[in-house]
């Protein structure tokens, strides 16, 4: 037999120089972090002051990305946005994944009518439209990005424990389940310690390509007036605005779009050279 | 030996991985003459079932190519051959049967329709020609109704049926050479026979030149006209097979003969029954009439009216401290539901199993906490039985943690002393499975066992996965610490030659029951029921003078017209 080198052995740089995918999307994750952290350092305006002489101004040496009807500069707007939908993609994929996590674990190890509480509650969500579902708890819990991160709480766990509850059901019956039960470990200990860490491999990635519908749904709902409030920079609430002079203004839609589009982008070689990394097959 | 069919000089197969060339063959030579059977032995990654797959330059990976020599095949080299010309040959001229016919079978397509299928494309005949020579063809491979049976999908089938099915499969173009990977592995070995004597019926019929690769040297002794001895791609003894058994020239070859468990070691048999036939004694485990019921799949739709099907049906069992018995039986016979039901793991239908005095029925609490601190297993598959994510020191510890026999301070001591126990260097703490061979997987998994410090181990199927020199050395251990710990051992596996060399009792299971039960000698010496009189003769000898089935016709066992 050959010996294969394993994954812990093999230093990062050597992973990332392999895998050209998990590097690049990395890089530009790690590249908007730092923006953010760095945000009141890089901003060179601050991202609600108005400037009502210069409405509305071309990209230009003074203004980047130019600036929107009230003045504001598009710039700092999008490096200040970074912060808040950066916060949105982690915060919105992190519950549900905890929570779908938990619940799959739980359904798939058990089985019978733990399994089949879950999995109809599961079936009730995914009867309901996605956006439909997330609007009317938005709306009965008040606006705001707080009642949005619920809202996907409350939701999105159910594709985490769908994942986890079938990778359980197979890896239950596998030997060293039975030999963990058969030398005498706990229920929680086999769940947790023993199944847990070979099922998760597979929701590690589809939480990075979640990560991208999160933000475009924290987009969407701040567009729609339901998330980020006015004046705060949020690149969803930033294209909402510009929208009404799409054809004078341009630059007012297009960087927080495109901000919104790599950072997506990111995310999704993330999850594909983890997909490589972890070797998932999807 | 007349003109040879296939002709393969200095084939070469390189691997390009990761900049590095691996040479997976190494500059194979030999021919494969008319009606003529050749036997490629070897063990896994010895390049067996690579030199095939690069006849047919099927290989595996972009990164594996024939990068030397030459196979000439009716005056053409297969290896310039393109990818056009090269359909034309497989299955045409040469037919391929692989190891696991459930995988290799399209699960919904019609076994009739499969065969015909080749015909129509490689011989062009029309549907109704290639129908009536498809049942022809499955009639030849031994289906009983083939007109009726042309009709039904793989699963319908047993393993041996669906082997049969693959044979007709590769014989439906009407190849002059078959090439048979493995194709009894999977199998029991009382169709494993039948499906070697199919094989030398359809070469003594058709003519045909037969590569069979196969692990077990005792397959190619009854079958084969030639062997080829293999081992890390390189070819190390080719020659009759005769000579080859019993003057081999490659000390790699003496030694595969010596790990045949079908060798007798005369030596260890008379002194392997100590203690255990103390009547004194207390047994350890007792089993009473014990039920397994599952319910069938399938019907449980509306509650009541469920269908059962018994796994073990009505065992009685009684294992002294101290003895080793071996559980033998096909799949199916619920050897491994028993090993389960003695463990806790499966619920008991009915019937009792009483473990060192605590009854499992009756006082399930208590008995389960003895079973789990005095009994192990260890499983058939190393890779599955073992987590992937935790490193062997770690899972010899958590075990060590649980068990709460040995101090914290001296668990990691242990963990070594066990390793030594076993014969794993003590680096092999930090190592995982995945970078582990499958001999070694099986050694952690056993330090697994002991770690427990059990009365009771259960061995099931533990080296049915494993090569024959590192099955040899995977007996050997058990031998050795069954001597020196004192341990009982439950011996689960369908080959009955190791069970015959490790253990002082056998057991043998048919359908649920025990048909059989008694000292190793007798119960081989003088079986008594006629299944297993089959199993045993259904062993391939290493002794090519045996015939395979030992002269049994398959209509005086009533269980081989089932297959």
């Amino acid at each position: 037999m050959t010996t294969v080198a394993t994954r812990r052995n093999v230093p990062w740089s050597r992973v990332l120089g392999r895998n050209l995918t998990l590097a690049t999307g990395a890089g530009i994750l790690w590249l908007f972090l730092m923006v953010a952290i760095a945000a009141p350092l890089i901003a060179p305006y601050d991202p609600i002051y108005q400037d009502a002489a210069v409405r509305l101004a071309m990209p230009s040496l003074a203004h980047l990305f130019g600036t929107d009807n009230f003045g504001r500069d598009i710039f700092s707007r999008v490096i200040w946005g970074t912060r808040i939908d950066l916060q949105i993609a982690v915060i919105g994929v992190l519950f549900p994944f905890l929570i779908g996590t938990f619940i799959g674990t739980i359904a798939g190890f058990f089985g019978g009518i733990v399994d089949t509480i879950f999995m109809r509650l599961v079936d009730i969500i995914l009867a309901f439209p996605f956006l439909v579902l997330m609007l009317s708890i938005i709306a009965i819990l008040g606006t705001g990005l707080s009642s949005f991160y619920i809202a996907m709480a409350l939701v999105g766990w159910v594709s985490y424990a769908r994942l986890i509850r079938a990778q359980m059901l197979v890896l239950k019956n596998s030997d060293y389940a039975v030999a963990a039960v058969s030398l005498g470990f706990s229920r929680s200990r086999i769940m947790f310690r023993h199944l847990l860490p070979n099922a998760i491999a597979g929701s590690i990635v589809f939480s990075m390509s979640d990560a991208v519908l999160v933000l475009l749904n924290g987009a969407a709902i701040s567009y729609l007036g339901l998330g980020v409030q006015p004046p705060v920079a949020e690149w969803g609430v930033m294209v909402a605005e510009g929208q009404s002079f799409i054809t004078t203004a341009w630059w007012i839609t297009v960087f927080p779009g495109l901000s919104i589009v790599v950072l997506a982008f990111g995310f999704s070689l993330l999850g594909d050279g983890l997909g490589e990394w972890l070797g998932v097959r999807e | 030996m007349s003109e040879p069919v296939l002709s393969i000089r200095d084939m070469t197969v390189d691997a390009l991985l990761d900049g590095e060339t691996r040479t997976l063959i190494d500059a194979v030579s030999f021919d494969l003459g008319r009606g003529e059977i050749l036997g490629l032995v070897g063990e896994s990654g010895s390049g067996k079932s690579m030199i095939c797959r690069a006849l047919v330059q099927l290989l595996p990976s972009k990164a594996i190519s024939i990068t030397g020599g030459s196979v000439m095949l009716g005056g053409r080299d297969l290896t310039v051959l393109d990818e056009d010309a090269m359909r034309a040959v497989r299955g045409a001229e040469i037919g391929m049967v692989f190891q696991n016919p459930t995988s290799h079978l399209d699960p919904v397509m019609r076994i009739g329709d499969q065969v015909a299928e080749g015909i129509r494309y490689h011989q062009g005949k029309s549907r109704s020609d290639a129908k009536i020579m498809a049942i022809d063809i499955l009639a030849q491979v031994g289906f009983p109704d083939p007109q009726r049976q042309y009709d039904n999908y793989p699963h319908e089938f047993s393993g041996g049926m669906r082997q049969r099915a693959m044979i007709a499969v590769a014989l439906s173009c009407n190849p002059e050479i078959l090439i048979a990977d493995e194709p009894t592995t999977a199998l029991d070995v009382t169709i494993q026979a039948q499906i070697l004597k199919l094989l030398m019926d359809l070469r003594d019929a058709r003519g045909l030149s037969i590569i069979l690769i196969t692990h077990d040297l005792g397959i190619v002794a009854q079958t084969c006209d030639r062997i080829a001895v293999l081992r890390h791609g390189q070819l190390l003894e080719l020659g009759e097979k005769r000579q080859v058994l019993s003057a081999p020239q490659h000390a790699y070859t003496v030694s595969l003969l010596k790990s045949h468990p079908s060798m007798l070691e005369e030596s260890i048999l008379p002194s392997s029954k100590p203690a255990a036939l103390l009547t004194t004694a207390k047994p350890l485990l007792e089993i009473d009439d014990l039920v397994v019921r599952f319910p069938m799949p399938g019907l449980g739709l509306f509650k009541g009216g469920k269908a059962h099907v018994a796994a073990v049906n009505g065992v009685s069992l009684r294992v002294m401290p101290g003895e080793t018995v071996g559980i033998v039986g096909e799949s199916g016979s619920g050897k491994s539901t028993l090993a389960r039901a003695i463990l806790g793991l499966t619920p008991l239908s009915s019937g009792h199993i009483s473990f060192d005095g605590l009854d499992l029925a009756q006082q399930r609490r208590e008995a389960l906490a003895k079973i789990r601190t005095q009994a192990a297993m260890v499983f058939q598959d190393p890779y599955n039985a073992l987590n992937p994510r935790m490193s062997i020191g770690a899972m010899l510890a958590e075990v060590l943690a649980s068990q709460n026999k040995v101090p914290a301070s001296r668990i990691a001591a242990r963990v070594h002393e066990l390793l030594d126990l076993v014969g794993l260097d003590r680096e092999f703490a930090t190592r995982r499975p995945q970078s582990m061979s499958g001999g070694q997987c099986q050694r952690a998994g056993i330090a697994r066992a002991l770690a427990v410090d059990p009365k009771l181990i259960i061995a099931d199927e533990c080296v049915a996965a494993l090569d024959v020199t590192i099955q040899a050395q995977i007996i050997d251990l058990f031998r050795d610490l069954k001597s020196a710990m004192n341990l009982t051992l439950l011996f689960i596996a369908h080959d009955l030659a190791i069970v015959r060399n490790l253990c002082d009792r056998v057991v043998v299971m048919y359908r649920g029951q025990i048909v059989e039960e008694g000292r190793c000698e007798d119960v081989f010496a003088r079986p008594q029921h006629a299944y297993t009189a089959a199993l045993i003769a259904a062993i391939p000898d290493i002794d090519p003078d045996k015939p395979l089935m030992g002269g049994l016709s398959a209509e005086t066992i009533p269980h081989l017209l089932t297959a």
